[in-house]
């Protein structure tokens, strides 16, 4: 077996898949795409593909579980059993609970939860393909789901993984960058209008004058993140006018196709009816 | 000028009286949801585009009977909780699905609504739309609930909840209405387009001129509800302070 070269960031100037040091993967968030939800958001960050679903809020239970003081926001983090090369248990395991509860910390700063007693606000977050970075992905597109849901907010939540890989500091790591041998891996997630940390883990060794320099890099990928939230929940409404063709042509165009339905289905009915009566007769 | 604001997005950097579904942080004003933030000189809301029903006192709703025990019903507002109806309120029995109006009389700290003047509703049907777009469906002083009236000859009675309750007449039609305003509610001359929609089908309308009181107790309901909703958000934000 040949052994493959290791990149060196620091000569190369650009990355293993051609991006710059701090340089995000292309983002991509569709929200409402759920309908039995009452928020959701759908969300692709490079190769990751993530949904979340929001319900509530609603009453909690079981009942102990209530804070008669605020809403209890609970965060269920699951991967597909395909979105990953090796086939991955479906039980929850360790990881999962754990990025739950962090997802679901992060989340509850953010929301007025005490406008909401006794009852809880639950996020689902599906991963359905998964490339590095998809707690931050989760957490991205879960904010953008709970604004969906209408849900009182101080602020969304960008998130985007930072750290260090092949002698660099670099922002949004991809799963090369995170297997590499010194590679430091920090998903950091904000509140972007006030700056505010919700989201902070860190795997690996840092020095405190690379902390200093990789957290502007951090904040700075986030407000691209959030420009991408933005427009997202947005572009769903435009304030236009209402132009009277605009009515009839949505009007109108129902009723058409039901009475279409409708002609078939009598049709139908009416067979059926013929039917048992000959069958009375 | 109106404009699309998320949560946490500013509305005002000035000192102004504050709306419903704003907070301030540090001396400016910040939406709380996703809605359409509609600056004045003298005051700062938004108006929300999604959400759930939150109840507020003196709001009309209709309920549907969930459980029924001894000493009366559970009913179901589309709230974050079950409202009771005790059974010496009622006049009628009820059973597990019967549709009940009421306007709730009392709302505790913790979100409880209490239901006053409870009445079966009998027969008719019941569209389901976002809570928080109800009062397009009501209009200015009930000008588009009359329009829907006249429309399609129904019996409506819009609950803040987000059920619309509809007897008689064109039901059908009054669906279609109905989901295009709460598709498009965040546009404008909504009660115009839907009117020359009315007319263009050969419908005779007859609209009062505004101001005139003949529209029925639901507009004042949105008045009241909110001006309730003016009183709430400031008290909010103050303890935010």
């Amino acid at each position: 077996m040949t052994e493959e070269k290791i990149p060196d960031y620091k000569k190369d100037k650009k990355r293993v898949d051609g991006r710059k040091m701090d340089e995000l993967r292309p983002i991509s968030i569709k929200v409402g795409v759920l309908p039995n939800a009452d928020g959701s958001a759908y969300l692709e960050w490079g190769q990751n593909k993530v949904y979340a679903a929001v319900h509530g809020p609603r009453e909690a239970l079981p009942k102990h579980t209530q804070n008669p003081y605020k809403a209890v926001v609970k965060v269920n983090y699951r991967m597909t059993t395909f979105s990953v090369p090796e086939r991955k248990q479906p039980r929850p395991n360790r990881r999962d609970m754990e990025i739950s509860k962090v997802l679901g910390e992060a989340l509850d700063k953010v929301i007025f939860t005490e406008q909401f007693p006794n009852t809880e606000i639950s996020v689902y977050v599906e991963v359905i393909d998964s490339n590095a970075g998809s707690r931050v992905a989760c957490l991205t597109a879960a904010s953008c789901a709970l604004a969906n849901a209408g849900i009182p907010m101080r602020d969304l939540v960008a998130a985007t993984g930072i750290g260090k890989a092949f002698g660099e500091l670099i922002v949004d790591l991809d799963k090369n960058e995170e297997d590499a041998p010194d590679a430091v891996d920090i998903p950091f997630g904000i509140m972007p209008n006030s700056g505010e940390i919700v989201l902070l883990q860190m795997d690996g060794l840092l020095t405190k004058e690379e902390w200093d320099k990789l957290v502007p890099m951090g904040m700075k990928a986030c407000a691209d993140v959030y420009a991408v939230q933005k427009k997202a929940l947005q572009e769903k409404f435009s304030l236009s006018e209402v132009s009277e063709k605009n009515v009839e042509a949505v009007i109108e165009a129902k009723p058409k196709q039901d009475k279409e339905a409708k002609a078939k289905t009598d049709a139908k009915t009416e067979k059926k009816d013929s039917k048992a009566k000959k069958v009375r007769k | 000028m109106k404009r699309v604001v998320i949560p946490g997005e500013m509305v005002s950097d000035q000192r102004k009286r504050l709306g419903g579904n704003v907070f301030v942080s540090n001396g400016k004003i910040y939406s709380k949801v996703l809605g359409i933030s509609d600056e004045s000189d003298e005051k700062a809301s938004v108006i929300p585009l999604e959400g759930k029903y939150f109840p507020q006192a003196e709001d009309v709703v209709i309920g549907v009977v969930s459980r029924v025990v001894f000493a009366g019903y559970g009913v179901n507002i589309n709230s974050f909780t079950e409202s009771f109806i005790p059974k010496s309120a009622m006049r009628e029995d009820l059973r597990i699905g019967d549709l009940v109006s009421s306007k709730i009389s009392y709302v505790n700290e913790l979100r409880e609504a209490e239901l006053g003047f409870p009445r079966k509703m009998f027969g008719g049907d019941v569209i389901e739309v976002t809570p928080v777009r109800t009062p397009r469906l009501i209009g200015k002083n009930g000008s588009m609930l009359e329009l829907l009236k006249q429309g399609t000859g129904c019996d409506i009675v819009v609950g803040k909840n987000g059920r619309v309750w509809a007897r008689n007449g064109n039901i059908d039609l009054l669906r279609k209405v109905v989901m295009f305003i709460n598709d498009n509610s965040y546009k404008s001359n909504l009660t115009n387009s839907v009117e020359a929609f009315f007319k263009a089908e050969g419908i005779q309308i007859n609209i009062a001129p505004k101001g005139e009181k003949k529209v029925a107790e639901e507009s004042e309901v949105l008045d009241a509800g909110s001006e309730e909703s003016e009183v709430l958000g400031g008290a909010e934000s103050e303890e935010l302070n």
